[in-house]
């Protein structure tokens, strides 16, 4: 038995999620803030035996925040497990509160926390009139927490995501319409009370802990000491007794101690002379108090750990942080096999940020061999790493969208070859494709070198800051990596940029050409058909897709960086590319040429002379703030990200009149006044088309109004 | 090592225990029918391996599951893994509550109509129905897999009868609503349309074990041999009960035989008896053996064995004479006999026999106390919530009592969950802090309990009347008892409505008992006085099995004595004719050598 699907409504800050798990290891990877740790708390309500009680009583900060008004509406958190049979008798308890019995086995079962109005809150909701707002705003405000109560369930048949089943079972508030049912038989069947779920089955937690220590120095969470206490109760009294005799003499050769004695008569003496003897106690004795009971001198073991090699054995705190992490882990997950081993029929093992407690070097090691039978494992991760080191498929990606957070499975509906493709670019390379806020596709180095200079040369800012990661493919195999861009995968944008290798010389072969010359047009007319056909594939790949979508360089990247009218930004990289001065004279007079035969040539042979990389590298380092981003790229962006925020426009605009004024252009006068006109912007009084236009006037040769202009 | 090692069993009921298999038992009366049960349960509960399962054990009332409960919890084996409890409690929490959702009528929630709500509806129903004059008494019916079967003789009111309860059972789904007897046929149609629910039960149920097999109804045999079957072995059967003691055939009780059960259910019973009598004298055994349907032998073990008993049977009492009879038989019981006040009980076949007899004894016996019909404010409803809860109102915190007072909070917490209350802050042992915390100085009984259930939720910060489940049953529970109250009153039980009324019902018996023969199941008392055993009443006239349920119902009523039997048949009482009943043939026709009673 496998959960299966977990799906999540209302709760914390999840709106509506739904999260598709796999047997075996399952990841979730997120941002920090995108909610695995809540994700992993609606799990341990359901299965975590060691969740006090108290705790299913939720409150109102677990609602999810994008709701208005918390009042009248329900949290979810609902369970699905598959691979249930009811063949097997120690599952059938489980399976009465939970399976979802039909006319065939029972194949799945559902288990549910529901916190929602008690009965009164709902008959009085059911009863309203549809429509009638003001009589539903009279009720929910008279709601607080004490009207709601925790419910779980089982065998439930609803679709909770379903904001339509949402609708008919707990209420439509935006129409005033709520269903007649009070229990309405979709949310399944009330768990029976011989049934306790979390006694079914075995269920570790391992926190993502930063203070080792201190978990080790709390008796009630020291995971030795748990251990321990497991083994503690199964001692034979027989092997026990030699030593509680020991502790028994121990504590009479203390207090037999002349010392001790001595004080002892001395506390009496004084009190009678203080109190005098009426008064006085009858009696009075020192006594070793050292505990004969197994568990109680478990407590005085410890752990020692040689780190070293040198024969030095440390307690924990001696140890490197890196160590104690790794201990800890360890025998979370010997407790976890413990457990196991007590006749349950599911196993389920959550980690919580692995990377948390060990480092990177092991991560993948110990996410390799950890693979325990019969066991789920679901883990937790904001690092790349451990995200390579697990099958894309058996993957949910969290992702912070405002308030919220939606859910990602980024292999929903592919088929098993393009999931091996994923898979294994993942495994290849170190990215953070699957962590993205939005993702630009490129084919090479030149542009994976260049265009972040150029942005943050124009813009002020990174791409990351824009939210944008930018991922070289080293190929056009776009289509790989971005099939995961989609409805039904990862909803986030994705921008492929790639040259349409259209040629721009005539490559009509003539008789004068020389052997190198022939064979250069024909491969660059090859190159313009093989563009053609890319185009034709990528453009109906991404058609009706709105997450991905297409951006071409008509010629090939260098030829049009030249050609957006930066011919003296390249010019001042000649230098790094030829020594020979009547060559870098020719360059220079060929790259300022307006003939794109001509400068494209050139620009090509200099950038194919070192190869594109260092090319690339080398242009970097020229390129100022005036260089002018191509078009394709400018539109890339806008797609990225359509709408840019007021504080972030101000930021681009401010860093554009600074590079005006430190370059001279235009008189203090002038510069304050498009400061001060930022200042209205950042504050609202001027709109974006304003300040476009107050931009365009003011700094009309400016780069930033050609992207001022194409911006929404 | 057993539990029941140390304690006297003879080797019958030791084997019956120890058997591995199912065992089919017939148990002949006082042969230690519960007792073998007790230690039955005991001795599995101590072999459950698993935490995940549980034995059931299926009961004819909830008075013999508390008994048998309280009596495994004195063993000190932990009964927290035995579920007991009647059929329809087993039908309610095992698959009605779990299972409802897969039923068109139970989806949408549901709520149980009670014996008084059932007898308003049907009242109502029947009004318009004069010629043939069909009343509630005539719309008794019970289901079998096939649908309901009507229990009444007279085929001319049949039509009628169908009618009326189809709108009965219109009525009761529209108000979402099920009766006891649809709680059987749900419970059935759940099962057996859904094979997975008899597969699961079973993974949980390693022994059912039912006790009065015989008064068992045919769709019960059906819903357990679901289960049984399910398991393919897994899940065994331990049946208990007594053919000669079948005396709810015309309500549908079936007794059926091993081969018959083994054939629904797949099971393959030992078939074992148990045949010592450790009740009543030999004389007594002799006499009911007269009634004995199925050749059985039975052996005298008792302590009374050989007492002296004296069996008397009065045909010449007229029916004005009755009451002088019956106060002569008593006292001579007890001064003469020195018999318990305690041991002694008068049965008579039907209630309204009872109700104004047990008053007028009352006033002639003012020195005894008596527990009768008549001295019972309210229904004993055992499935209405505040006749549950009126059990905590009605006794007092003390030791002896304490845990059957918290076995109590505990069913009245389940049934508050099961109504949609949330219970996730309550326990048993703080409803019953909160219970004893109410201190009030009313005397009238009925105010009494309705201020006591009113302090008591709002102690527990519940305001139950948002609950349509509890509101209704509440509702039922005070109007039933008011209309009640009433009627004795006006029969002339003018403290009735005290309070002290009230605290009896639930106190321990202490007076001489009344009661019907189909109440007085498995009870025993020294001596046992019954009247009114006439043809037309024993057996009912409409009873077309009439000579053998006769046999049944005297056998019963004889066995249930250990030493003394007072039969009477008294003269002058006259049908809905004008003719005089005659002494219940079967009685007449019996040649015993009986004593002779001379006041």
């Amino acid at each position: 038995m496998h959960i299966s699907k977990i799906s999540l409504v209302n709760y914390r800050n999840f709106a509506n999620a739904k999260l598709i798990f796999n047997k075996g290891i399952n990841t979730v990877i997120g941002e920090n803030g995108s909610g695995k740790t809540n994700l992993f708390r609606a799990i341990r309500l359901l299965l975590d035996d060691n969740l006090l009680r108290s705790a299913h009583r939720l409150d109102e900060k677990d609602f999810h925040r994008g709701l208005e008004h918390w009042q009248g509406h329900w949290i979810i958190i609902n369970i699905e497990f598959q691979e249930v049979s009811q063949d097997e008798a120690i599952q059938s308890l489980f399976l009465h509160g939970t399976g979802s019995v039909g006319t065939d086995a029972v194949s799945k079962a559902t288990y549910n926390l529901i916190f929602r109005p008690k009965n009164d809150v709902r008959r009085r909701l059911s009863e309203l009139i549809a429509g009638d707002n003001d009589g539903m705003s009279a009720i929910l405000s008279g709601i607080s927490i004490e009207d709601y109560e925790t419910v779980f369930t089982g065998r439930s048949e609803a679709d909770f995501n379903d904001p339509a089943t949402y609708a008919e079972i707990v209420g439509d508030f935006k129409n005033a319409k709520f269903g007649k049912e009070l229990d309405h038989p979709a949310i399944g069947s009330r768990v029976p009370v011989m049934l306790s779920v979390s006694k079914e089955i075995s269920f570790t937690f391992v926190q993502a802990l930063r203070d080792v220590i201190a978990e080790f120095q709390n008796n009630r969470t020291n995971p030795l000491l748990n251990l321990l206490k497991r083994k503690s109760g199964e001692i034979d009294p027989v092997t026990f007794l030699p030593i509680t005799e020991k502790v028994k003499d121990l504590n009479d050769a203390i207090e037999g101690l002349d010392d001790v004695q001595t004080v002892r008569s001395d506390i009496v003496g004084t009190i009678k002379e203080a109190a005098g003897e009426a008064y006085s106690p009858s009696s009075l004795s020192i006594r070793s108090d050292l505990s004969d009971e197994a568990d109680k001198l478990f407590q005085s073991l410890k752990l020692f750990v040689g780190e070293t090699g040198n024969g030095y054995e440390g307690a924990v705190h001696e140890l490197s942080l890196g160590g104690a992490n790794l201990i800890y882990l360890t025998l979370k997950l010997l407790e976890f096999k413990y457990q196991k081993a007590n006749q349950s029929f599911a196993n389920f093992l959550l980690i919580e940020e692995p990377e948390a407690h060990i480092h990177t070097h092991i991560q993948k090691t110990l996410f390799d061999r950890l693979n325990f039978a019969d066991t789920q494992i679901i883990y937790s991760t904001h690092s790349t790493h451990i995200s390579e080191a697990s099958n894309v498929e058996n993957m949910n990606i969290l992702s912070k969208v405002g308030e919220g957070c939606e859910t990602y499975q980024p292999t929903t509906g592919l088929d098993p070859i393009d999931i091996g493709n994923i898979q294994r670019y993942l495994d290849a390379v170190r990215s953070n494709l699957l962590f993205a806020k939005s993702v630009m596709l490129v084919e090479g180095d030149a542009e994976e070198l260049l265009i972040p200079t150029l942005v943050k040369k124009v813009l002020g800012m990174t791409l990351d800051e824009l939210g944008i990661s930018l991922i070289n493919i080293r190929s056009t195999g776009f289509q790989n990596v971005a099939v995961l861009f989609h409805d039904d995968r990862i909803k986030k944008r994705c921008a492929i940029v790639t040259d349409l290798d259209a040629t721009f010389f005539d490559t009509t072969p003539a008789a004068a050409d020389d052997d190198a010359l022939s064979k250069f047009k024909a491969r660059c007319a090859s190159a313009q058909t093989k563009g053609l056909a890319r185009k034709a594939a990528l453009d109906s790949f991404s058609h009706g897709n709105p997450w991905v979508e297409c951006f071409y360089a008509p010629h090939t990247f260098e030829v049009d960086f030249v050609g957006a009218r930066n011919a003296d930004q390249i010019v001042g990289a000649i230098a790094s590319v030829y020594k020979d001065p009547a060559t870098i004279a020719k360059a220079k007079t060929e790259l300022e040429s307006k003939d794109i035969a001509v400068f494209g040539k050139r620009a090509l042979l200099m950038a194919n002379y070192e190869g594109k990389g260092w090319f690339a590298i080398a242009l970097g380092n020229r390129i100022d703030h005036q260089v002018i981003i191509p078009d394709y790229i400018v539109e890339a962006i806008h797609f990225l990200r359509p709408v840019l925020s007021t504080e972030v426009w101000f930021h681009i605009l401010s860093f554009r009149v600074a590079c005006i004024e430190k370059s001279g252009l235009s008189t203090p006068d002038v510069i304050q006044g498009a400061r001060n006109a930022l200042a209205s912007f950042r504050s609202g009084e001027m709109d974006l088309a304003a300040i476009k236009a107050l931009m365009l006037v003011t700094f009309t040769s400016d780069p930033i109004n050609r992207i001022l202009d194409k911006a929404g | 090592m057993t539990v029941w090692v140390n304690h006297d069993l003879n080797e019958p009921q030791k084997e019956a225990i120890r058997e591995a298999g199912s065992v089919f038992l017939v148990a002949c009366p006082g042969s230690g029918k519960t007792r073998t049960l007790t230690f039955k349960i005991a001795e599995e509960l101590s072999k459950l391996g698993s935490p995940r399962q549980c034995l059931v054990a299926i009961t004819y009332t909830h008075r013999a599951a508390d008994e048998i409960k309280e009596r495994i919890e004195r063993l000190g084996v932990d009964a927290s893994r035995l579920w007991i409890g009647t059929i329809h409690s087993f039908c309610l929490e095992w698959i009605l509550r779990p299972y409802g959702i897969y039923h068109e009528e139970l989806k949408h929630g549901f709520s149980v109509a009670s014996t008084n709500d059932s007898e308003k509806l049907l009242t109502e129903l029947c009004a318009p129905y004069r010629s043939p004059k069909v009343t509630y008494w005539d719309c008794s019916f019970y289901f079998t897999k096939e649908g309901h079967t009507l229990t009444c003789q007279d085929a001319r009111k049949h039509d009628a009868i169908d009618a009326i309860l189809q709108d009965y059972f219109r009525v009761l789904s529209k108000d979402r609503k099920i009766d006891f007897e649809l709680m059987l046929f749900y419970a059935y149609e759940l099962i057996s349309k859904n094979p997975s629910i008899a597969k699961l039960l079973s993974g949980i149920f390693p022994l059912i074990l039912i006790d009065e097999y015989q008064d068992t109804k045919e769709i019960q045999y059906s819903i357990v041999s679901e289960i049984l079957a399910a398991g393919a072995g897994q899940t065994r059967a331990f049946v208990v009960g007594d053919p000669n003691q079948a005396i709810f055939q015309s309500l549908g009780g079936f007794a059926i035989t091993p081969k018959e059960f083994a054939a629904l259910s797949g099971v393959a019973f030992k078939e074992a008896e148990l045949t010592h009598n450790y009740r009543s004298s030999e004389r007594i055994i002799n006499y009911f053996g007269c009634y004995d349907l199925y050749g059985s032998s039975i052996e005298a073990a008792s302590e009374h064995k050989t007492y002296p008993s004296i069996v008397t049977y009065d045909a010449t009492t007229s029916k004005d004479g009755l009451e002088d009879k019956l106060v002569a038989l008593i006292r001579y019981n007890i001064e003469t006999l020195g018999v318990e006040p305690s041991e002694i009980c008068v049965l008579a076949p039907q209630w309204v026999h009872l109700a104004g007899m047990t008053r007028r004894l009352v006033s002639r016996m003012p020195e005894y106390e008596f527990d009768g019909p008549g001295m019972v404010p309210f229904a004993r409803d055992p499935d209405n919530f505040w006749y549950q809860l009126a059990r905590i109102a009605l006794t007092s915190a003390s030791p002896r009592l304490y845990v059957r007072r918290l076995r109590w909070a505990k069913e009245i917490l389940v049934e508050l969950e099961a109504a949609g209350v949330s219970t996730s802050e309550m326990t048993p042992k703080r409803l019953l802090r909160e219970a004893n915390n109410i201190a009030l100085a009313e005397t009238d009984g009925l105010k009494y309990i309705e201020l006591y259930f009113g302090a008591l939720f709002s102690a527990l910060g519940v305001d139950f009347t948002v609950f349509p489940a509890l509101q209704d049953q509440y509702d039922s529970f005070f109007e039933s008892s008011s209309a009640r109250i009433a009627r004795l009153r006006k029969e002339g039980a003018q403290f009735i409505g005290e309070i002290d009324a009230f605290r009896r019902v639930f106190r321990d018996r202490s007076g001489i008992t009344l009661s019907t023969i189909h109440g007085i199941k498995g009870d025993e008392y020294d001596t046992v006085i019954a009247y009114a055993l006439l043809e037309g009443m024993v057996p009912h006239f409409a009873d077309a099995d009439g000579s053998n349920s006769a046999k049944r119902l005297l056998y019963v009523v004889a066995s249930r004595a250990r030493k003394n039997l007072h039969l009477i048949a008294e003269r002058g009482r006259l049908n809905g004719l004008g003719a005089e009943y005659v002494p219940t043939k079967v009685l007449r026709n019996c040649r015993f050598d009986y004593d002779t009673f001379a006041e």
